[in-house]
């Protein structure tokens, strides 16, 4: 299909759909005058049903835990996908440790970037345990910690170079976090029903409101959620970087002909 | 303006779309699926806003406030992290056409053949691939 072509279906799709884009968007609420009523129901009754304060969380890891369950497992699909579709190629074999693909320089780094790194490393680090941890109470939860986790073993990177990040971030500890992070949260599901419970009920005491303590079960969830974010982007970035190792091949022959 | 932020949405979503279907580079595209995905971000915030609305964290404010709609940020939550981990594995995607057809360009993209598909194979098949282009 030629550019031409395609542009000209795309204004035709266009044409066809806008009256009814149109029609919808004039058939919405006002902008800023009501919400719906289901988020106007759980502002109202969860701050008390459920002792939280921060009704995300109680939403993703309560009212509706059972989707963000089905999101967890997209999450792990696209990265398997992601670590498949890249090892698979590369192989197994020496994954365990560094390596550099031949003719590359090491840009040596200055004092200032390692000094500012082993400065900021740590205080991300613990800047995403606190929002992680917080999940309940301020606005936080195992997503937004996970990925500042995740970025906090970049700053590893940036400071100590490949080498030093692969001795500090072990790709099978990445594949247990992963993976056990998404089993943590469908256990959460199932141990309820053990005692007689309904799938995902918060048997765990709810605790006081505003504590760090509150919330029950949904403590449990974050903390998989946050294990599986901080495991899967961590690996997400070690496997791009390993594709500028030296591959097995001498030279890979798909590459002179781009 | 009333209706500006769903406007906006669908002018992020349009111009998205527009940037897909012309583009002459994977990354572009995937960058573009990103334009088209952030409308959804907008559409949804801009669905759940409630004017002097608070954040729905009832921490500094006694529950009872009145606050945005909590449902729609949870949905832009779990949005923003799936389609980071999609953009990933779209970019691999991405350096697999470019291995295989050497090229970044949609429209030489090629159907892939059979035999190349195994892991053993794929250097024979490559250089393969290779003389037949070449020829």
């Amino acid at each position: 299909m030629s550019p031409r072509v395609r542009i000209a279906l795309l204004a035709l799709a266009a044409l066809v759909l806008l009256p009814g884009a149109a029609e919808v968007i004039a058939g919405l609420p006002p902008f800023g005058s009501t919400i719906a009523q289901y988020g106007e129901r759980i502002n109202a009754i969860t701050p008390e049903a459920r002792h939280v304060a921060n009704m995300v969380s109680a939403i993703n890891f309560d009212l509706r835990g059972l989707d963000t369950l089905g999101e967890e497992f997209m999450l792990l699909a696209a990265i398997t996908g992601t670590v498949v579709l890249l090892r698979g190629r590369r192989g197994e074999g020496n994954t365990g440790h560094a390596m550099r693909r031949p003719g590359r320089a090491v840009i040596p780094r200055s004092e200032a970037v390692i000094l500012a790194c082993r400065i900021a490393g740590p205080l991300t680090a613990l800047f995403g345990l606190y929002v992680v941890l917080h999940a309940t109470v301020t606005p936080g939860g195992g997503f937004q910690g996970g990925v500042i986790l995740a970025s906090g073993t970049l700053l590893i990177y940036l400071g100590e170079g490949y080498a030093g990040w692969r001795q500090a971030i072990h790709s099978h500890w990445l594949d247990a976090l992963e993976g056990g992070g998404a089993l943590l949260f469908a256990l959460c599901g199932l141990v309820p029903m053990l005692t007689g419970a309904a799938f995902m009920q918060n048997i765990l005491p709810l605790g006081t409101f505003r504590d760090l303590f509150s919330g029950g079960l949904m403590l449990v969830e974050n903390l998989g959620v946050a294990l599986a974010v901080t495991g899967g982007f961590t690996q997400l970035f070690l496997e791009f970087m390993e594709e500028t190792r030296a591959a097995d091949e001498a030279e890979e022959p798909g590459e002179e002909s781009a | 303006m009333s209706v500006l932020p769903y406007a906006v949405a669908a002018w992020l979503f349009g111009i998205g779309l527009y940037g897909i279907a012309t583009s002459r580079n994977f990354i572009h595209l995937v960058g573009c699926l990103g334009v088209c995905q952030s409308a959804t971000y907008v559409l949804l915030l801009g669905l759940g806003y409630r004017w002097g609305g608070i954040a729905p964290i009832f921490y500094d404010h006694p529950p009872g406030t009145p606050a945005v709609d909590p449902v729609m940020q949870a949905l832009v939550l779990t949005d923003i992290v799936v389609g980071a981990t999609l953009t990933a594995l779209l970019l691999v995607l991405t350096i697999q056409a470019h291995k295989r057809g050497g090229s970044l360009d949609p429209e030489k993209l090629r159907p892939m053949r059979a035999g190349g598909t195994s892991g053993r194979g794929q250097g024979a098949s490559r250089v393969s691939d290779r003389e037949q282009s070449t020829s």
